[in-house]
């Protein structure tokens, strides 16, 4: 009985361990295309914003016949923020699920890892919102598996940096940043441009993700007095810096970065929005006739503004369609291909005229604008 | 630096009377279950977190005021909390502490994916009728909002101290405290005790939820900070003692404060549990207490 | 007899794993359960032997993971010298929470380990100079090849490599368990988790008893880490949390405290269901907290307790 018992318990495990061995790929009808993400933790509002652009995009094609006659199906994964999640995600979505290509993900630190393991496997992946140029810089020149069809985070900083000192005329600047690689690289940015401007960073303090409180820095900032602030960071922190500035009794102009140019924003910051100066690649009242089209169907698909979140989304996922369509075949290197070659694709976010035109190492950089909230809403400045 | 810049000293002091308002009532709460129960609670964050999400809804969807969403909020959680004793902690009673730790952690981990299912992960505000327009006072400026959240902590411990003085109910649970084998012989319900001990720890926690979720924005995982903070608070105050908490959590509060103002803002949260480690080390029993609940 | 049948079996389909399956995906499941089940075998030693708390299981791994990874960055020390360099800065860590801290007992020692292991985590997430904080550290080189007269041997730097590797850095961590857990050591430990005040009475020296089962903890935890490092060629501070410390803690207990088998048992079964889970992903977490609590009021044993009743 006990040997009989032990056995059984022994070829149990042994078969729940074979069953998780992958099939072999069999011909199946849908077209599968991986989605990671952080759809749980600290960076999961931006996750889900981004997502609700590449459902928008996936639903487009399939409306419209599919992916060479196939529909698309989408894998969604969840990274939690964290790089071992993200590769783990990404080692299942590349081997079990067997996709043609990856769309994700948000927070820089897991983008690198995934865009690692996926080079390693030959299967493209198309950023899902990260902007650090550490990921793209991996790449082979000449042989990017990792695409960023938008500008990376030290172009958006040294962006900002101008029209804070050259439009809004600002030269006392105190920086707030967060702790991380994006944080840092913003504000090394953002720092290198103001001396050869003429302005001066008189402060430059970073605070943890996650920080709720920061009276007591602000405090600080008070008594320096300077006529600009420099937020790199994220919307939550963000928000909370904003507010908490108004009720210490702090007046100055705050610019913010990255996911600060989402209606959220707004929405946690209160009327201490008022004024708000951000770089944004999207807007819905954007000059891009593609962006401007596209916000529309967003609000009609959703019942929200899109923002650059979903725009984001959108032209990752669009990216990759596109690849898929031009390469004819789900072939992971020719898709890759397909999208290196494929310099006509209209985007969503940036300058009416912006197209997916990849550099050698993956990139697109195109003029960020800055926007400055009115009334509660963002207007943007004029490109220049 | 110069001078000392007595403007800049106060209102670092004023921050942190703020911040400490809100450790004490998570800290006395945690306090509270370990001294009369010997329950280390590992949940207690998700409690505060969990408060917090009640008076967001009592504010926005019941539409109440303040004060009525804090009560609200501080009842639904102490009942939340009665249910957790009767079925997580009571069949444990008799067992290795490491089990209720354990359980106490399941307990955290179900409670703060439950929040995320039915709240989001978005970080949410409870906005209330009271001002947000700094008033100054020489060179200090705070908020109504912000306040409040030290006094409303001093009224509750107020209130606690009476219970605990004046009531049969308050009497039980430091007569528990001492001995519960002679405590029970007396004719106290060792069940009731540990029932009502829950109910008051969950209700300050949730207290201070509500408090801290008008002021500073709340998503499902701000509980295990804080809960962490409380547990030094607690370990500096002295496991049990009510008073000492109280006088801990406003001392944390203060030095967090002074450190994030005058040394480094990002060793704010280290400071904390170097103290801790410090405390255990030389003076295991606190600054202010012995093991017993003291009134 | 069986058990030595079953243990050559369980052995035999370890060894043959990698064959039997395409893809790396199997084969990165596998190592990520060997090395848990190091991480749990180590704290059982202290928790389920010596009878102590500790939650800084997971302070100690990051410290192993960060120690060879920075080593190998900064000094471009092979893996033959930063392994065994990970393992002794992890046990002196070790020595060095538990000389003062297991001066206590009871929660105030739980509570000591649970503030080291933040303090720790915060040094991982905070102090950018060292460590890049939330950026993790990442080019982390894998570990090389066995070569002799220029041919290579064996090679490390693929998943199946690695897994080898695991797999032979788990077995010597299992023989290590079994031959401390079976010699006066280990019944001193046994004793005084029994009753510290009558093991002293009888002679044993249980601080240094007690340090002693810190430090081997904290050494096989920092072999895991540094395992981990060169796995993942990327280390990042989430993975080293109090939750960490509190999933190896609940591995050990629902495995079964004071064997060997219970936190391997453990460390499958928590290292598969998030997987298998995957489906339910919501829930998923929510379905872990309530086993944890399930297992621990219901099956206080563990699962090495509910297999040896039912097999009787």
């Amino acid at each position: 009985m006990r040997t009989y018992t032990m056995l059984m318990r022994l070829a149990l495990a042994a078969a729940a361990v074979i069953s998780l061995v992958p099939m072999s790929a069999m011909a199946a009808d849908p077209i599968k295309i991986g989605v990671i993400l952080p759809l749980s933790g600290p960076s999961s509002l931006a996750g889900s914003e981004v997502l609700t652009g590449i459902t928008l995009a996936f639903e487009e094609v399939n409306a419209a016949g599919g992916l060479l006659g196939r529909p698309i199906e989408m894998i969604k994964e969840d990274d939690e923020g964290v790089p071992t999640k993200g590769v783990t995600a990404a080692k299942k979505l590349i081997e079990r699920d067997n996709v043609v290509g990856i769309v994700g993900t948000y927070n820089s630190t897991v983008a690198l890892v995934i865009a690692e393991a996926a080079r390693a496997a030959r299967v493209p992946v198309v950023a899902g919102g990260s902007t650090a140029i550490s990921v793209t810089d991996a790449n082979k020149a000449g042989d990017p598996w990792f695409f960023r069809p938008y500008p990376g985070s030290i172009e958006q900083a040294t962006q900002s940096a101008q029209d804070v000192i050259k439009k809004l005329k600002k030269t006392r600047i105190a920086i707030l940043y967060e702790n991380t690689p994006y944080g840092r690289s913003l504000m090394e940015s953002f720092e290198k441009l103001t001396a050869p401007l003429g302005a001066t960073i008189v402060s430059k303090e970073s605070y943890n993700q996650g920080d709720q409180d920061f009276f007591t820095q602000l405090a600080k900032l008070r008594n320096l007095k300077p006529d600009g602030v420099y937020l790199g960071g994220l919307i939550g922190e963000g928000a909370a810096i904003v507010r908490q500035a108004a009720e210490t009794g702090l007046k100055t102009q705050f610019i913010g970065s990255g996911g600060m140019m989402s209606d959220k924003f707004i929405e946690l910051a209160g009327p201490a929005s008022e004024g708000f100066a951000v770089s944004t690649m999207y807007e819905p009242n954007t000059a891009n006739q593609t962006g401007r089209a596209f916000g529309e169907r967003y609000k009609k698909r959703f019942g929200v503004n899109a923002n650059v979140h979903s725009a984001l989304g959108y032209d990752g996922a669009r990216v990759m369609t596109n690849g898929i369509a031009k390469a004819g075949v789900t072939d992971r290197v020719k898709i890759r291909d397909a999208i290196v070659a494929a310099k006509s694709l209209p985007l969503v976010e940036g300058p009416p005229g912006t197209m997916s035109t990849f550099d050698d190492k993956g990139g697109v950089s195109f003029r960020i604008g800055l926007a400055i909230v009115k009334n509660g809403v963002r207007e943007l400045m004029p490109f220049d | 630096m110069g001078d000392l810049d007595l403007g800049f000293l106060a209102q670092l002091v004023v921050n942190g009377v703020v911040t400490g308002g809100v450790y004490v009532l998570v800290a006395i709460g945690l306090t509270l279950i370990f001294g009369v129960l010997g329950i280390v609670n590992f949940a207690h964050g998700e409690l505060y977190m969990l408060g917090g999400y009640f008076g967001l809804v009592a504010a926005t969807v019941l539409k109440l005021d303040f004060f009525s969403a804090l009560c609200l909020a501080m009842a639904g959680v102490a009942i939340l909390g009665v249910i957790a004793e009767r079925v997580v902690f009571r069949p444990l009673r008799r067992r290795d502490p490491t089990d209720t730790i354990i359980t106490s952690f399941g307990l955290a981990v179900i409670l703060q994916n439950a929040a995320l299912l039915i709240f989001g992960a978005q970080p949410q505000m409870i906005r209330t009728g009271l001002s947000r327009i700094p008033v100054s006072v020489w060179k200090v400026s705070l908020t109504m909002q912000r306040a409040i959240i030290p006094v409303t902590a001093l009224v509750l411990v107020l209130i606690l101290h009476c219970i605990l003085r004046y009531t049969w109910t308050g009497r039980s649970l430091r007569a528990a405290a001492q001995n519960s084998v002679v405590a029970s012989l007396v004719g106290v319900d060792i069940n009731k005790v540990a029932a009502a001990t829950f109910a008051t720890g969950a209700a300050l926690a949730a207290g201070a939820g509500v408090l801290m979720g008008s002021v500073f924005m709340m998503q499902p995982s701000t509980g295990s900070m804080i809960a962490l903070k409380a547990f030094t608070v607690v370990i500096l105050g002295g496991m049990g003692s009510v008073y000492g908490a109280v006088g801990a959590g406003f001392l944390l509060g203060i030095v967090e404060s002074l450190t994030a103002g005058y040394v480094a803002n990002e060793l704010k949260d280290v400071v904390a549990f170097l103290i801790v480690i410090l405390v255990l080390l030389f003076r295991p029993q606190g600054l202010f207490g012995t093991a017993l609940v003291k009134v | 007899m069986l058990k030595v049948a079953l243990a050559y079996a369980a052995a035999a389909f370890m060894l043959l794993l990698p064959m039997g399956v395409t893809g790396t995906y199997v084969v990165h499941v596998a190592i990520m359960t060997m090395i848990f089940a190091i991480l749990a075998m180590g704290l059982d030693l202290v928790l389920g032997y010596c009878g102590q708390y500790s939650f800084a299981q997971g302070a100690f791994f990051g410290l192993g993971a960060y120690a060879s990874a920075l080593l190998a960055l900064h000094f471009g020390l092979p893996f033959v010298v930063t392994l065994p360099l990970a393992v002794v800065i992890a046990a002196a860590a070790g020595v060095l929470l538990g000389i003062p801290a297991l001066r206590l007992s009871g929660h105030f020692l739980a509570i000591t380990t649970i503030a080291f292991q933040i303090v720790v985590y915060l040094i991982m997430a905070q102090w950018y100079g060292l460590t890049h904080g939330m950026e993790g550290l990442s080019g982390i080189p894998a570990v090389g090849s066995v070569q002799i007269l220029g041919t290579t041997l064996a090679r490390f730097d693929t998943p199946n490599g690695m897994y080898y590797l695991t797999l032979a850095l788990f077995g010597l961590s299992v023989l290590i368990a079994v031959r401390l857990a079976r010699s006066r050591i280990g019944l001193e430990w046994l004793a005084i988790h029994d009753d510290e005040l009558l093991a002293r009475a009888l002679g044993v020296d249980s601080m240094r008893r007690k340090v002693l089962a810190f430090a081997v903890s904290a050494a096989m935890a920092g072999a895991a880490g540094a395992i981990l490092a060169h796995y993942l060629h990327s280390i990042h501070p989430a993975e080293f949390s109090v939750w960490t410390s509190a999933t190896i803690l609940a591995m050990t207990v629902i495995g079964g405290r004071g064997t060997v088998l219970g936190p391997i048992l453990g460390a499958v079964l928590l290292t598969l269901l998030p997987e298998v889970l995957r489906s339910a992903d919501e829930f998923r977490l929510i379905i872990y907290g309530a086993l944890m609590i399930i297992f621990v009021t219901f099956f206080p044993v563990g699962l090495v307790g509910l297999l040896r009743k039912r097999g009787a």
